[in-house]
């Protein structure tokens, strides 16, 4: 498989990066790791002119972890995320994502900004970056906005971001007192796998026990993009947590999940699992919520 | 698109060479190098038998772009051997029958010896888990846990 | 069993060192000066007619060298069995599969011939597509290939004894019906090849495959060559499990673009193109009905099956009638109906894959008869304990059985699974399960009708003694064949293994047919063997004459000449040899034994260089009814498997646990060998079990054509397992061997269905057993648990108790 032939820039910054996406705009494409964006251009899915890579600009790699938040550099590897221990503390759900990824050797090359990047449904760190809430940093040569990933994913493999756009920050709230959260991915192999369907939940509770003040239940591979699943985060807020209750948020999430038959499976079997996932991941985001 | 002179460090050995582009790491290894120790099952990440360790760690030299290596130091399944003869991990494979076909035995051998580079003391279901980018299909992985144990000390 | 000095040892392979640093080459690592690069333009469609093709752009890029299409091939049809010659080198006039060759460029690097290939324009006019055995056997389908109606590439129709009247007998009689997917053999080395053909006019071809013979003589066929002209040879290869046992069309077409410009080609396909070339497992379709006796004794089988074969026959005869003849064993079954048919379809050829023909019959059977076993109250071994063949029977379908080490591996794994405290006590969502199979070893016949010797092999003894070459045309594609040999071969002779190399896979040191129905051991071993002693029966024939020694009381082991009686005074022997080495620093001393390198050395003196010859052809098998001859073996392996899952009863995911599996081979060549072979099979049939499918979209093209759609099972997947190796020493096996490469496989689908069953109570009868589909079969099960409870309480009007499901 050979790829088609571009050009190519490694610039040393994210500001020479934007000067050079300010020229060629949508005839170019940021690399990070590759592990998307290669596989895409052997397969002649896609032809850009020019890769801008950005794999190795210093900037883009730092994790820092404050009291109140997380700040991640896209282009920290998924291994990275996945081994870290400040992370794994607060965000566990997002080294469960980081974990669940693809194999060791595509975690060592990819990176979670190529991830949102590529906007894939089945994706293993949309649902739990979605869940904590996270937003990301959109730069380009005039400016800079932030935009929360609520709001990014535009359907399989589009985002918000615009050509001359690199995606700079990945920001995510230090989850409150009593809070926690839960990522499970469901797939036929256990490792290299693409998703039958995946969900993250969140939860803050009022106190130790309850009741769920804040919920926030995110579901991958039963849309075009990762869904909210409103009606089982509504029905959750205000009540006492409990696996009853768990089990009727998975039941209204099945309503929020709109899969499609695919080879990978059936829509009703994705929406069962929709149901199973919910209650599970909501039942280890209350464990959580319990300790903390 | 003119070729890009990319510095690579491969088995401690360093290599300039003018690159295209659009050339990946296993293609310059295998077809400009000479390397053919590296193997190439599937070109999309999927099988492992192109594994190298870049910078301390495997990658699949299938997706990544030669030029995105610039600068870096590569371990190929050619750079294990040392003076005292073949690596534990080599020699360790050959003793327990890890290896059948071997197609995928030199991207097998290399994670196996990151992993045990950074876990001395790997549980079974750390090696599964450091060898699971790694398909074989003859062997059952069982003989290759097995090897992969023997050293794991 | 004999006391042996090299075999049944775990002796290191002599390849790894080779492929544990990388410097083993495979077909792609090769290079040749001046080599160009090929590529092949295969049909993007299914089924259409080829209204053009024009090559002309193509033909003009700068840099590529020759096009070829049918025109330049021509037309000569070729296949697997002659029976059913039905593929040429590129279509010409319609394409019947995704994928189907259609022409082939040879330019100087792959990216010109790649351009080259998006060049060509071929006008395609489409015809309705055929995917499923309804549609291709429906009435008034078009036909894939004129002359076979209905599209039945080859129906069988056997009977053995008389079922009808059995099942009058019987107490019991159960059907079922049984459905696989199409599996992929997905060795992880894509097919290649370089062809060279020289200013000589002679063709060397270097390629991935299991068959140097088959692939010599299919090339010298379609393109016309005197098959002395035609060298194939087999670098190192990454697998094959049976795919790689014929021809692929790569072959002959490098073979083509060489000849058109006089320089080396190299082919390769993707990966994608190794999904479209397939030749791997077919799709079956199985009806079992058994009838049995309230003891167990199972009295007569009647067996239906219809196979999707695509485009093309490949290894189809074959397969279909493996599919009836295989269920012939391991148990005495008296009478047995089969019918079989194989439909043309527009999906890539399938062809043979490890237990070629027998998996998916050997899973559905062996389901069903764990189900009579419930049905009876027996526990599943006893079962098949009851219905065991014994070594010395002939099944009804006239396979002899010379060993059979059934009850010590049915005995082994019983006892290693610790089954008694496990089986039907596990808690609900773990499950035990076990099943037994039976494989050939090694086919009667070659694949077009000859009295061609199966195998040949020659051992030359160095001139100056000190090592033996075994050169034979055998296929070592990673099942440890070469060292099999070379052990053979040491053992043989009477020398350490250290003392022989193999040269293997080159058609210029004779005929073998490969590596295919677990073949290689026992056919290939033989011929080794036979050679190895006749190499040291000149040797000691030699040591006779100058020692005046007889013959009977002289033996070489471990690389030293053995005196029964009075030892001789071979000091003069030795002062010769001693004196042409004059300065080398390993001479034997004085009072040493006579080494077997001497002795070679003093033979090749007397003699000149001195050539083993080794043999095979399997004796004319039995069976009279027509295919009988297929499934006829000279010996059989025979295995048992007890596997243990669990099940999430929720999602559907299972998850094996333990494995414990036991196989008779006859005597082990080398035991490490032998259970990686079993390990292995049990790999690709977990693969098979749970996640295998190829798949295509409505118009017949490839959707899952890589190994991240396409799903092998993973590091992550693999439970341990406990193999135990079971010998029954082979009357027709060299030194006692027979099979282990594809019998292994066999119990492995059903052990994994039976624990399925064990777990949760359902009985699958289609894979894989997805996540998916078990939860399913789960849920319909507790509705139907539901209505039973529900009836059952309605009649015994206890109103008020609540339903429970399980407890
Ligand atoms: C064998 C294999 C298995 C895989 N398994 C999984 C899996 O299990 N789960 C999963 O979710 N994914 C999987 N993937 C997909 C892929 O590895 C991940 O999505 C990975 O995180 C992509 O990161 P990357 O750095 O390699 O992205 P790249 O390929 O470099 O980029 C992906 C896309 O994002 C854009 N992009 C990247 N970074 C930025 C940025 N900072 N600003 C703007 N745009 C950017 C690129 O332009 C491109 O469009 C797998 C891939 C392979 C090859
Ligand atoms: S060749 Fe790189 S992963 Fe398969
Ligand atoms: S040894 Fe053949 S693929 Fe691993």
């Amino acid at each position: 498989m050979l790829l088609p032939k571009f050009d190519f820039d490694e610039p040393a910054t994210v500001s020479e990066a934007c000067e050079i996406l300010a020229e060629f705009g949508a005839k170019a494409k940021v690399i990070a790791g590759g592990t998307d964006l290669t596989v895409n251009m052997k397969k002649k899915l896609l032809s850009p002119e020019r890769l801008v890579s950005i794999a190795r600009v210093p900037e883009l790699q730092r994790v820092d972890a404050s009291s109140t938040m997380l700040k991640l550099g896209p282009c920290v590897t998924i291994a990275n995320i996945a081994e870290s221990g400040e992370i794994g503390k607060r965000w566990g759900a997002i080294c469960a994502g980081a974990k669940a990824l693809g194999s060791p050797l595509v975690r060592n090359r990819a990176t979670v900004g190529g991830n949102l990047g590529s906007a894939r449904p089945a994706g293993d760190m949309p649902p739990s970056l979605m869940a904590y809430g996270a937003r990301v940093v959109l730069t380009k040569k005039s400016g800079q906005r932030v935009v929360f990933l609520d709001n990014f994913f535009r359907g399989p493999g589009l985002t918000e971001i615009a050509p001359e756009e690199i995606m700079t920050e990945i920001q995510v709230d230090a989850p409150p007192p009593h809070a926690g959260a839960g990522y499970i991915n469901l797939g036929l192999r256990s490792s290299c796998d693409c998703n039958i369907v995946n969900v993250a939940s969140y939860l803050v509770l009022e106190g130790p026990g309850g009741p769920i003040k804040e919920a926030r239940i995110v579901m991958g591979c039963v849309g075009p993009t990762q869904r909210r699943a409103v009606s089982a985060e509504k029905a959750l807020i205000g009540k006492k947590p409990c696996e009853a209750l768990f089990t009727r948020a998975g039941e209204a999430a099945m309503t929020d999940s709109t899969p499609i038959d695919d080879f990978r499976g059936s829509a009703a079997y994705k929406k069962e699992m929709v149901k199973v996932l919910t209650r599970r991941t909501l039942a280890a985001a209350f464990e959580e919520a319990l300790k903390s | 698109m003119a070729a890009k002179l990319v510095q690579l460090t491969i088995n401690d050995k360093e290599y300039d060479i003018a690159v295209q582009a659009n050339e990946t790491l296993v293609d310059v290894l295998r077809y400009r190098l000479g390397l053919t120790g590296t193997k190439k099952g599937c070109g999309q990440g999927d099988c492992g038998s192109c594994t190298v360790i870049m910078d301390g760690n495997t990658v699949n030299s299938c997706l990544v772009l030669a030029v995105q290596a610039n600068g870096s130091r590569i371990t190929t399944i050619e750079g294990l051997e040392s003076e005292e003869g073949l690596h534990p991990v080599q020699k360790a494979f050959i003793e327990h029958g890890a290896i059948q076909c071997g197609f995928c035995s030199s991207g097998m051998i290399l994670s196996a010896k990151n992993l045990l580079d950074k876990n001395p003391k790997p549980t079974e279901g750390e090696i599964r888990s450091a060898l699971s980018g790694n398909l074989c299909r003859c062997t059952g992985y069982q003989k290759i846990v097995e090897a992969v144990q023997s050293i794991a000390k | 069993m004999g006391n042996f000095e090299v075999i049944n040892s775990r002796a290191s392979r002599i390849d790894s060192p080779a492929k544990a640093t990388g410097s083993a080459l495979y077909v792609d690592d090769i290079k040749m000066p001046g080599m160009l690069y090929g590529a092949m333009l295969q049909s993007p469609v299914a089924h259409a007619r080829i209204k053009s093709i024009d090559v002309s752009a193509a033909a003009r890029l700068p840099g590529v060298k020759a096009v070829v299409t049918a025109k330049e091939a021509g037309l000569v049809k070729f296949g697997v069995s002659p029976a059913r010659y039905d593929e040429t080198l590129f279509c010409h006039d319609k394409v019947r599969h995704h994928g189907d060759n259609v022409a082939a460029v040879a330019a100087v690097d792959l990216e010109t011939a790649m351009h080259a290939l998006s060049l060509i324009q071929v006008d395609y006019e489409e015809l309705p597509v055929l995917i499923t055995i309804e549609e291709a056997t429906a009435e008034g389908a078009p036909l894939v290939h004129d002359g076979y109606p209905r599209n039945i590439c080859a129906e069988i129709h056997q009977e053995f004894g008389n079922v009808k009247e059995a099942f009058k007998e019987c107490d019991l009689i159960k059907t079922t019906t049984f459905v696989n997917k199409r599996q992929d053999a997905a060795f992880i080395e894509p097919q290649g090849c370089i062809a060279h053909f020289d200013i000589f006019g002679n063709l060397t071809l270097y390629s991935s495959t299991q068959s140097v013979h088959y692939v010599q003589r299919t090339v010298a066929m379609v393109l016309g060559l005197p098959i002395g002209k035609v060298r194939v040879v087999k670098p190192y290869v990454g697998a094959g499990f049976g795919p790689k046992a014929a021809a692929n069309h790569l072959e002959p077409a490098a073979c083509l673009l060489s000849m058109k410009t006089g320089k080396p080609v190299k082919m390769n396909f993707e990966r994608e193109q190794v999904f479209m070339h397939s030749r791997g497992r077919h799709q079956f379709f199985h009806k079992f009905t058994t009838g049995v006796k309230k003891d167990g004794t199972i009295m007569g089988l009647d067996h239906e099956c219809y196979l999707n074969g695509g485009a093309y026959t490949s290894f189809g005869i074959g397969t279909v009638y493996y599919a009836g003849s295989l269920l012939g064993g391991p148990y005495k079954l008296r009478n047995m109906k089969y019918d079989g048919y194989r439909v043309y379809t527009n999906l890539p050829a399938c062809g043979a894959q490890r237990g070629h023909g027998g998996v998916a019959a050997r899973a559905g059977w062996e389901q069903q008869l764990d189900m009579i076993a419930e049905e009876l109250g027996m526990d599943p071994f006893d079962l098949r304990q009851k219905n065991m063949l014994v070594a010395g029977d002939v099944t009804c379908n006239g396979l002899k059985i010379s060993s059979f080490g059934m009850p010590e591996c049915l005995e082994a794994v019983r006892s290693g699974s610790d089954w008694k405290s496990k089986k039907g006590k596990l808690p609900r969502g773990k499950g035990i399960g076990m099943a037994c199979g039976f494989f050939e070893s090694g086919a009667g016949y070659p694949s077009y009708p000859s009295d061609t010797y199966h195998d040949t092999v020659l051992v030359k003894l160095a001139e100056d003694g000190g090592s033996a070459l075994v050169l034979s045309a055998s296929a070592e594609i990673g099942q440890g064949s070469d060292t099999a040999l070379a052990m053979i071969v040491a053992e043989g002779l009477g020398i350490p293994l250290e003392m022989v190399r193999v040269q293997s896979g080159d058609t210029d040191f004779g005929v073998d047919l490969g590596a295919h129905s677990s073949r290689q051991t026992l056919m290939t071993g033989h011929a080794a063997k036979e050679a190895a002693e006749d190499a040291r029966r000149q040797v000691i024939e030699v040591l006779s004459e100058e020692l005046k020694t007889s013959a009977q009381d002289m033996d070489i082991k471990n690389g030293v000449v053995k005196f029964k009686m009075e030892k001789p005074d071979f000091t003069p022997l030795r002062t010769r040899y001693i004196k042409e080495h004059r300065g080398w620093l390993d001479n034997p001393a004085t009072d040493d034994e006579l080494s077997f390198r001497e002795a070679s050395r003093i033979a090749f003196l007397s003699r000149g260089t001195i050539v083993g010859k080794g043999k095979y052809k399997p004796p004319v098998p039995g069976g009279s009814s027509k295919g009988a001859t297929v499934g006829t073996s000279p010996a059989y392996g025979c295995s048992a498997q007890v596997v243990e899952l669990s099940v999430d009863e929720e999602t559907g995911k299972i998850t094996i646990e333990q494995m414990t599996d036991a196989h008779d081979c006859g005597l082990a060549i080398n035991r490490t060998s032998v259970e990686a072979q079993m390990q292995g099979s049990f790999s690709m049939g977990l693969g098979e079990a749970l996640f295998e499918e190829v798949k295509f979209d409505s118009k017949g093209r490839l959707i899952n054509g890589d190994l991240a759609e396409y799903k092998i099972p993973s590091c992550l997947d693999m439970p341990k397992i406990k193999s135990i190796i079971v010998e029954s020493n082979e009357p027709n096996g060299p030194y006692g061997a027979k099979e282990v490469g594809e019998g292994a496989i066999m119990p492995t689908i059903p052990a994994i269905l039976n624990a399925v069953y064990d777990a949760v109570g359902v009985r699958i009868y289609e894979l894989p057993m997805t996540p998916e589909r078990i939860c399913t079969a789960i849920k319909e099960y507790k509705e139907k648990r539901i209505d039973a409870e529900y009836e059952d309480q309605s009649k015994r009007n206890r109103a008020g108790s609540s339903i429970r499901l399980y407890d």
